[in-house]
């Protein structure tokens, strides 16, 4: 299998609103203002879009926002599965769309307000509700409590601490790594808010073994990303982030954020597969990464990530961390922003933005000669990944 | 009633209780000699097999040279029974009883039990036991109600007049309905919405229904046996669409685990023990640890199953530490270390257990076997004796420490009672270890945890043999 459209199609414009605790506007209202800046950060007039992605648990229709945009047709539209785990799977769609020609040029896009109008965080306390396989599967963990995002991933680090002798100062290295980066970046929510080691340990368990400052924010806001062809994005107001591949992986007994039931459950085999699919058909290694975009929801699940990327060997993160290779001076700095405990949880599409902004040298936090810049999605969910690069 | 009372009023009742203080009363003789019957309903009833109490084969080749007696029966012998139900009045300990009843004191728990044992009592020894009146406390307010603490010493001779071994005893008298927790309305258990109720279709519904009579049954392929969970549809392994399953032993280890802080749920005890467990046939799932505390949880610790009812028609697989095997060699003293742990231990608490130890250990109090009369005395149940407490303590000590393991004493302090429906769970270490010439003793600290809080609290000292 080989992704044919590698290389062809790139980032031409990102768009966000402010990130905040509590909004006072509506997600529609935010998502069509993250859009409209997508447009006019590339300097495309929106009514040329023709091409819609989102991915679930998003909450405006792309009609709606279609409408609102001034969009009268669109060729292509499509919502990808597995919230967080599609932030890479809608760009990759958009490829693919484009690539087909199916699409000329696609807006990606996620808004809500997932602080103030309800607390993301606060998981499935209401299901299972009825028969249905999707709800089902929730009474293999719900009637035992573990109803949150942070309990599905803290079972995970569990096994991980005990086989490989990580321990939570380990995730909290991480936590410290995000908050350096977000205390640069005025668009941070906590901008100038940085944290020590100290800080993280003793913050409180939300479940065991995550702290407090092991967990993303809840946020309020919208971020849009604007894809087209490469060739298009040169014509374009702003430099291209050529997406050198996109893709998505589900792994052998997959479940939704409880794949607990595979032989090992220490590694992460569907952003395995993201791995090789995106080395294999960008001709790119781990070597060639300058800077990257962890998803960071929760800590403990970066380090599996660094590993199934080949940036060091399984089991070895906790020392890759340990020797600061994450940092501003590391080998690969990641969340560059601040991540989604330091910048926003905009569910994974703010720091695909970051990237974009690597790639073009204008970050607050920019990295030096960055070639090719990694991103990834949802851990622990049905998951997707991404390489930018430069044009050409 | 005491609460009538003015101040000059208590102080004089209190003096009346502690008229007889330092005195002792009348000797019990034992109405039976030790015996192999009243032995073996107590090794029943406390699940304690060590074969030196029941097998001679076995005790021959023991410390002893024969079957000798559970040192923790020491105070069993000389019960009162329940014919006569009467205490000789003259007995300053009962007289104290008997003015307290009189004075609306009712309700009654032991609190501190201290064994000290000079020998261990053989088949056909014949005790008497005689009982000093120590202390009676002034009034005080308790968790369980307004009452006095009342303290006695009970020395034991056989029939020969060689001291065999002492106890040092201490009970509340308490008038019910006047505890701290009484009638506070602060027990919101049964406000507690009920858990979220799994759902279920054609596929899953033979769980359900499994856990609904006890049974984990785990979903098998009945063409090529691969065990899968959570169920499927049709074989991962074969592709066959003949599913069945298998009823799994329950036994399991902890794989992962995690401590649920926040958010709290409503219908969950914070905080909440969550266990990813792998069974014997191989399968996991996600499950409760429940009967211990966060901080016992370990990778790897072994588990069993038990079935929670949650709803009127539903009950859900959960798993508590499982009951370590009895250990059938003893322990030597340079193999013990300070700092070694005892494993876990939970001993749920049936009925039975509860009325089957208080009649095995000879104490016919209705509070431990007559639920009316235990509500009436301002209990919540029928509770465990505290002989029971002892005796189970030790059975714990003894499974880990083996057969041949000598106790020097046991010391135990009673807090939250152990009613029916509930378990505790046995913990301990070892917290001393002591050379002579003549023995080597090591001090075992142990704790019996259930879901109130610590039952019972203690140390024991052995006698462990060099290698």
């Amino acid at each position: 299998m080989s992704l044919n459209y590698a290389y062809h199609s790139a980032i031409a414009g990102i768009g966000a609103t402010p990130f905040t605790k509590d909004s006072g506007r509506t997600p529609m209202d935010q998502a069509v203002e993250a859009c409209l800046a997508a447009c006019e950060d590339a300097g495309l007039p929106p009514e040329k879009v023709n091409g819609m992605v989102t991915y679930s648990a998003e909450q405006n229709p792309e009609i709606e926002v279609a409408r609102n945009l001034g969009i009268d047709e669109l060729t292509h539209f499509s919502m990808v599965h597995h919230g967080g785990g599609a932030a890479c799977g809608v760009v990759a769609v958009a490829c693919q769309a484009i690539y087909s020609g199916a699409a000329d040029y696609v807006l990606c896009y996620r808004a809500f307000n997932e602080r103030s109008w309800h607390r993301f965080g606060a998981g499935v306390q209401d299901r299972p509700a009825g028969a249905e396989a999707s709800e089902v599967s929730f009474s293999w963990s719900s009637p035992f409590g573990l109803v949150t995002p942070a309990s599905w991933v803290a079972m995970f680090a569990t096994r991980y601490m005990h086989e490989y002798g990580a321990t939570t100062e380990d995730f909290g290295r991480v936590s410290v790594v995000d908050r350096d980066f977000a205390a640069t970046n005025p668009y941070a929510h906590f901008f100038q808010r940085p944290i020590t080691l100290e800080d993280h340990q003793n913050s409180r368990w939300i479940v065991e073994p995550l702290r407090l400052l092991d967990c993303c924010q809840e946020t309020d806001g919208a971020q849009a990303l604007l894809v087209t062809t490469a060739e298009r994005a040169k014509d374009l107001k702003q430099k291209p982030a050529v997406i050198a591949s996109a893709t998505q992986g589900v792994a052998e007994d997959q479940h939704m954020m409880r794949s607990y039931y595979r032989e090992t459950i220490t590694g992460i085999p569907e952003m395995g597969l993201c791995a090789r699919q995106l080395y294999q058909s960008s001709g790119l290694s781990a070597d060639d990464i300058q800077t990257a975009i962890i998803y960071d929801h929760f800590t403990p699940l970066v380090l599996p990530q660094l590993e199934e990327f080949g940036f060091c060997e399984r089991g070895e993160a906790k020392d890759f961390i340990r020797d600061g290779h994450l940092g501003r001076d590391g080998r690969l700095p990641i969340n560059t922003n601040g991540g989604q405990l330091g910048e926003a949880y905009i569910h994974g599409l703010n720091g695909i933005a970051e990237g974009v902004r690597q790639i073009r040298g204008t970050s607050v936090n920019q990295i030096d000669n960055v070639e090719n810049m990694l991103a990834t999605a949802g851990t622990a969910v049905p998951t997707s990944a991404l390489i930018l690069s430069q044009p050409r | 009633m005491s609460d009538e009372m003015t101040d000059e009023q208590k102080e004089a009742f209190v003096a009346k209780l502690r008229r007889e203080v330092g005195s002792t009363g009348t000797p019990t003789v034992a109405r039976d000699p030790v015996n192999q019957p009243m032995i073996r309903h107590w090794c029943d009833a406390m699940e304690d097999a060590n074969p030196l109490y029941t097998e001679p084969d076995a005790a021959s080749q023991g410390p002893h040279g024969e079957v000798v007696a559970p040192p923790a029966m020491l105070n069993a012998w000389t019960m009162i029974g329940l014919v006569p139900r009467v205490n000789d009045p003259k007995d300053p300990a009962s007289g104290v009883y008997a003015m307290l009843d009189k004075a609306g004191y009712v309700g009654v728990v032991a609190t501190n039990s201290e064994h000290v044992y000079h020998r261990y009592l053989k088949l056909g020894d014949h005790l008497t036991g005689t009982v000093k009146l120590v202390d009676v406390s002034e009034e005080k307010q308790t968790a369980l109600g307004i009452g006095h603490f009342v303290t006695t010493e009970t020395e034991y001779l056989d029939q020969n007049g060689g001291h065999v071994g002492s106890m040092f005893f201490r009970i509340l008298k308490f008038r019910p309905g006047t505890g701290r927790t009484a009638s506070s309305g602060d027990d919101t258990s049964n406000e507690r919405p009920p858990r979220p109720r799994p759902s279920r279709n054609q596929d899953t519904d033979f769980f359900w229904q499994g856990s609904r009579v006890g049974e984990l049954r785990i979903q098998k392929c009945l063409n090529c046996g691969y065990l899968q969970h959570p169920p499927g549809t049709r074989c991962p392994a074969c592709g066959s669409t003949d599913m069945g399953y298998v009823v799994a032993s329950g036994k399991g280890t902890l794989y992962s685990y995690v401590v649920s802080h926040h958010p709290r749920v409503p219908s969950f005890d914070y905080p909440l023990n969550i266990g990813l467990v792998e069974l014997e046939e191989g399968v996991r799932l996600v499950t409760n640890i429940t009967d211990c505390d966060a901080d016992q949880l370990k990778v790897g610790m072994p588990l069993q199953a038990w079935h929670m009812q949650t709803h009127e028609d539903v009950s859900i697989p959960v798993f508590r530490p499982a009951r370590a095997p009895r250990n059938p060699s003893t322990l030597t003293f340079d193999e013990v270390s300070v700092g070694d742990e005892l494993p876990l231990c939970p001993i749920p608490l049936t009925p039975t257990l509860i009325v089957s130890t208080a009649i095995a250990s000879r104490d016919y109090q209705d509070v431990h076997h007559n639920r009316d009369m235990a509500l009436k005395k301002g209990s919540e149940d029928i509770f465990m004796n505290i002989l029971t407490s002892s005796g189970l303590s030790a059975r714990y000590i003894s499974d880990w420490a083996g057969p041949d393991a000598v106790f020097k004493n046991l010391k135990i302090r009673l807090g939250a009672p152990n009613y029916p429906y509930d378990c505790m769970t046995m913990s301990g270490s070892v917290t001393a270890k002591r050379e002579s010439d003549d023995e080597d003793i090591v001090e075992v600290s142990f704790r019996g945890q259930n879901s109130r809080g610590p039952h019972v609290t203690g140390t024991v000292e052995l006698a462990l043999a060099r290698k």
